[in-house]
């Protein structure tokens, strides 16, 4: 389609304006969607990576960072004896809030016991913290705090020795730090306290059977490592996901309406040449074909660029904002072709009611 | 005789004076008769009801050029628009080789458009983003051509009306009557029987105009191709065959125009200063002179 073709490129700057806001549009849309997964590889990120396929929990816990859990004291031990289960790792864990130089900073603080797990799983510098005064803290949190390996934090009022910055325990929201199960006890002035043990079973034996055999541990709840998971993304979801989609729609829209409204003046302008192409015997199909096509190539140039828009976006975010993970799946720029396509055909719509629209004895008129 | 180039259906391009060896061969026009048959047309209803024409009778015949002239509102471009498919009368019958076109339904139209009608504007009307050999080459691709096959009945076209160095010019960079020549080009490109036009000397200077006036005549004489023009302009009444006048949508007068076989000038049968029939054959004369030396002709020859 040549006549789309050489409508579009005689505007150049309508083209660039059209191909632009579809290419900011798709890389919102990226951007946003990206964010989203980003943020739900953050929330389950602890889960995925800490030992055991089982989680225990206080009975009415489902979630690990939207709930606090607090186990009877005997639970560790009992749940040692149950056959099938190969190793249990008890952690202590609450949402806290630090004061980092004057700014308060949400973090989850993990206690754990370094000889059974649940601590970090990945250092950036240093080691595991070895006394009740030393922390392993989050290396994105630390640098935009300022904090170095071998400095003083201080949490609940006892100051620690950062002797650890662990990777991949970050968000925007909270990141994580580790300390030691009975330093955890002690700030949280709660000897012998556990909020959740994590479940190893035993060679041979499945999850779920090591689930129903732990769920008759008094005052707790059994529940499958990737299910705690999955109602922490839930939890998540629900407050974040909607207005992400709400955004992701609106640039949607925002997208369509650039293309359309060019495509639609393009077409208004020209609707005395459309006139002529009827008057001389083409038919409504071939012209809504040569909107239509205006409308794809821009879309479609607009959603290419779009892509690589986003993934520029996408890395200069994470270098200025480290707690923002923005994660651009392949089947995502994929969709955003889709995406690109969809707003090209609504886009089209328009112009194609001004082409139908026209009476083709119009054109004597002067 | 006449000024046009008689040289088997070739055009001969108006700024070549050598093209009749140069120019490539048109085919022969597809010939229809078109008649229209007491057509009225109305807009609105009640008390708003306007007659744009009104019971309107004519014929052009294959290779006729006919002129319609008329003052403004007059319902000239609703009798063309009626013509060329593009309205449909509200009563009365257009008919194309005896097809009754005004009865054929909506979707049929486009079709007979492309492939009978050739039509040309006042404005050119050429499309701004496509050069003069794609807006030719695009009319014929609408009628089913292969793009290759459209590019070369288009080049062939537009080389033969003396455009072989602006085929690839966009219209704003082409003269007024170049972009006449490219819209007549258009219109021949899909063979038509019948060459609508509607005011085609309007935007062009009076040595333009008659230009592009002959080339229509030569195309209706050479090609068998009907004509009909719209038009207000009285100095191309010397092209036509016929000249209509239509006022109030309706025909008031009709003259038809005839070449004075002695000095070759255009005119009006019904005004001529003289008229001989010889051997069943009327001849006019634009003075007595021309007539007396047409008898003394005429004498010899015995």
């Amino acid at each position: 389609m040549f006549l789309a073709r050489r409508n579009l490129f005689k505007e150049k700057t309508r083209l660039a304006l059209s191909i632009g806001g579809v290419a900011l549009a798709v890389m919102l849309v990226l951007v946003l969607n990206g964010f989203l997964t980003g943020m739900y590889r953050q929330i389950t990120s602890y889960l995925d990576h800490s030992p055991g396929s089982v989680v225990i929990a206080q009975r009415g816990v489902n979630n690990m960072l939207g709930a606090t859990s607090l186990l009877p004291p005997d639970t560790v031990d009992e749940a040692g004896k149950i056959d099938g289960v190969a190793g249990v790792a008890p952690i202590l864990s609450q949402f806290i809030i630090l004061d980092l130089h004057g700014k308060k900073q949400p973090a989850y603080m993990v206690g754990y016991l370094s000889e059974r797990g649940g601590g970090p799983w990945k250092l950036a510098e240093g080691r595991e913290p070895e006394a009740d005064d030393e922390v392993v803290f989050d290396s994105v949190l630390a640098a935009r705090h300022e904090i170095r390996l071998g400095g003083l934090i201080e949490i609940m009022g006892k100051d620690f020795a950062v002797v650890g910055l662990s990777e991949g325990t970050t968000s925007w929201m909270t990141s994580f730090f580790f300390i030691r199960k009975s330093a955890a006890e002690s700030l949280l002035r709660a000897p012998g306290a556990t909020s959740f043990l994590l479940v190893t079973p035993a060679d041979g034996e499945s999850p779920e059977a090591a689930r129903d055999r732990l769920g008759d541990l008094p005052g707790t709840q059994a529940v499958l490592k990737s299910e705690m998971a999955a109602n922490d993304y839930k939890l998540f979801a629900r407050y974040f996901s909607a207005p992400l989609q709400l955004m992701t729609g609106i640039a949607f829209l925002v997208g369509t309406l650039i293309v359309g409204l060019v495509i639609y003046t393009a077409t208004v302008e020209r609707q005395r040449e459309y006139g002529v192409l009827k008057a001389i015997g083409a038919r409504n199909a071939v012209l809504y074909r040569v909107v239509a096509a205006q409308a794809l190539i821009a879309a479609m140039a607009g959603a290419i660029l779009g892509v690589g828009l986003a993934y520029a976006a996408g890395e200069w975010i994470m270098a200025a904002r480290p707690q923002f993970l923005i994660v651009l799946e392949p089947m995502e720029s994929a969709r955003a072709v889709v995406i690109g396509l969809g707003m090209a055909l609504a886009a089209a719509l328009f112009p194609a009611r001004v082409v139908a629209g026209v009476a083709p004895a119009e054109v004597f008129r002067k | 005789m006449n000024n046009e180039a008689m040289n088997n259906g070739k055009i001969q391009n108006p700024n070549d004076q050598t093209c009749g060896e140069r120019s490539r061969t048109i085919p022969k026009g597809n010939t229809a008769t078109l008649v229209v048959e007491q057509v009225t047309k109305r807009y609105g209803a009640g008390a708003t009801e306007v007659t744009a024409v009104r019971d309107v009778t004519m014929t052009v015949a294959p290779g006729e050029v006919v002129l319609i002239m008329g003052p403004s509102g007059s319902g000239k471009t609703t009798l063309l628009s009626m013509l060329g498919a593009l309205l449909k009368p509200t009563e009365g019958a257009i008919q194309l080789n005896g097809d009754v076109i005004s009865a054929l339904a909506e979707n049929r139209l486009p079709d007979i458009r492309l492939k009978q009608f050739g039509f040309i504007f006042q404005d050119f009307n050429l499309l701004s983003a496509l050069s003069a050999l794609e807006n030719v080459a695009l009319v014929a691709q609408l009628a089913g051509a292969k793009g290759r096959e459209a590019r070369k009945r288009a080049s062939d076209l537009l080389t033969d009306l003396g455009l072989r160095e602006r085929l690839n010019f966009l219209p704003e960079k082409l003269s007024g009557g170049e972009k006449q020549r490219v819209a007549i080009a258009r219109a021949l490109v899909n063979d038509p029987a019948i060459i609508l036009a509607d005011e085609p000397t309007a935007n062009l200077d009076s040595k333009i105009g008659h230009e592009i006036m002959r080339l229509l005549r030569r195309i209706a004489k050479e090609q068998n191709r009907s004509v009909v023009i719209v038009s207000h302009d009285q100095r191309i009444k010397d092209i036509a065959d016929r000249v209509l006048w239509l006022e109030d949508g309706q025909f008031k007068e009709m003259v038809t125009m005839a070449i004075d076989p002695v000095c070759g000038m255009s005119v009006e049968r019904e005004k001529a200063a003289a008229a001989l029939e010889v051997g069943g054959t009327t001849y006019y004369f634009c003075s007595k002179g021309c007539r007396a030396e047409f008898e003394g002709e005429q004498l010899k020859g015995r």
